[in-house]
């Protein structure tokens, strides 16, 4: 159990998922939280837009942040507070989040001129999540934290 | 093709209704090692039926008290341990009731996980945990096991 989850509230609910560091795992770290945000009440595109931001964050972890070393975990934190659903996911830290990447606005012209068409995760989490902030976790890995608000 | 064994970890607190998303999350899991759909739905039901009673019974309801699973994968065996924190032992019934005997009365409605988990899994073992609490433990087979 992380130092997160043994720190949860007693009003908060938290479900901690770990997972290898191998392309594919990502499906379950979506399932999980879809089947979460579906618990609570979130409409079936609020659940989609959670479900691939999760898939980019995940993936950007296994791919970048573990440099697809699978004996490297990949840490997914699902907190219900209240009416928002807090998702942070954590990776082991082989390599740092670039800062220009955070703020980078992706052009689709300039991508359609390159053979890697990727890019878009970090950007695409931003638009679909109410809330995102990167940061380093206290492991020294790198940390995607993001919030999406439950409208009644 | 799947090279080494590979696991995955989930902690949930011991609400009911949080089964369900420890039974996708190793439904999902078992998908992508290739199991087919008839084994996942298997596994589905032993799953929550695990968890259920690990909320229920021996962590007797208190959200606080976490459930451990850990599922893992060699290419060939599929395994899901699910472990309760508490101090309730899980009690195995040495001659469950009938479903003709529950629904004529004579015994409760309840208490038919143990056989649904030991029907719908390979193998099926209950053993306390290294700390205090129950491990169920359900394995299945890619391939079916050669029963003699």
């Amino acid at each position: 159990m992380s130092d997160d989850t043994k720190r949860s509230k007693p009003s908060e609910k938290m479900i901690e998922l770990r997972l290898p560091s191998k392309l594919g795992y990502e499906r379950v770290a979506m399932d999980a939280a879809a089947s979460l945000a579906s618990r609570m009440g979130f409409e079936t595109d609020r659940v989609s837009a959670l479900k691939t931001a999760v898939s980019e964050a995940v993936t950007n972890a296994i791919e970048h942040g573990n440099q697809h070393d699978e004996a490297m975990k990949v840490v997914v934190l699902l907190t219900v507070r209240g009416d928002e659903l807090i998702v942070s996911v954590t990776d082991q830290g082989h390599k740092t989040i670039d800062e220009a990447y955070v703020s980078r606005v992706p052009q689709i012209s300039e991508a359609m001129k390159r053979d890697d068409k990727g890019g878009w995760g970090i950007w695409l989490i931003q638009e679909l999540m109410d809330e995102v902030e990167f940061t380093t976790a206290p492991s020294g890995g790198n940390q995607v934290r993001m919030v999406i608000h439950l409208e009644r | 093709m799947h090279n080494g064994q590979t696991s995955i970890e989930l902690i949930f607190p011991s609400i009911l209704g949080y089964e369900i998303i420890a039974r996708r999350v190793v439904a999902t899991f078992a998908n992508f090692v290739g199991f087919d759909q008839a084994r996942i739905d298997d596994l589905k039901t032993a799953v929550s039926e695990a968890c259920i009673n690990a909320i229920e019974h021996g962590n007797q309801l208190q959200p606080h008290l976490p459930v451990y699973i850990t599922s893992s994968y060699d290419g060939h065996r599929f395994a899901v341990e699910v472990s309760d924190t508490g101090t309730n032992p899980l009690a195995i019934i040495k001659e469950p009731k009938t479903i003709e005997e529950k629904l004529a009365g004579a015994a409760s409605l309840r208490g038919m996980g143990m056989m649904l988990m030991a029907a719908l899994a390979d193998e099926f073992i209950v053993e306390p945990s290294a700390a205090p609490g129950n491990t169920v433990r359900l394995i299945w087979y890619q391939c079916e096991v050669a029963h003699t």
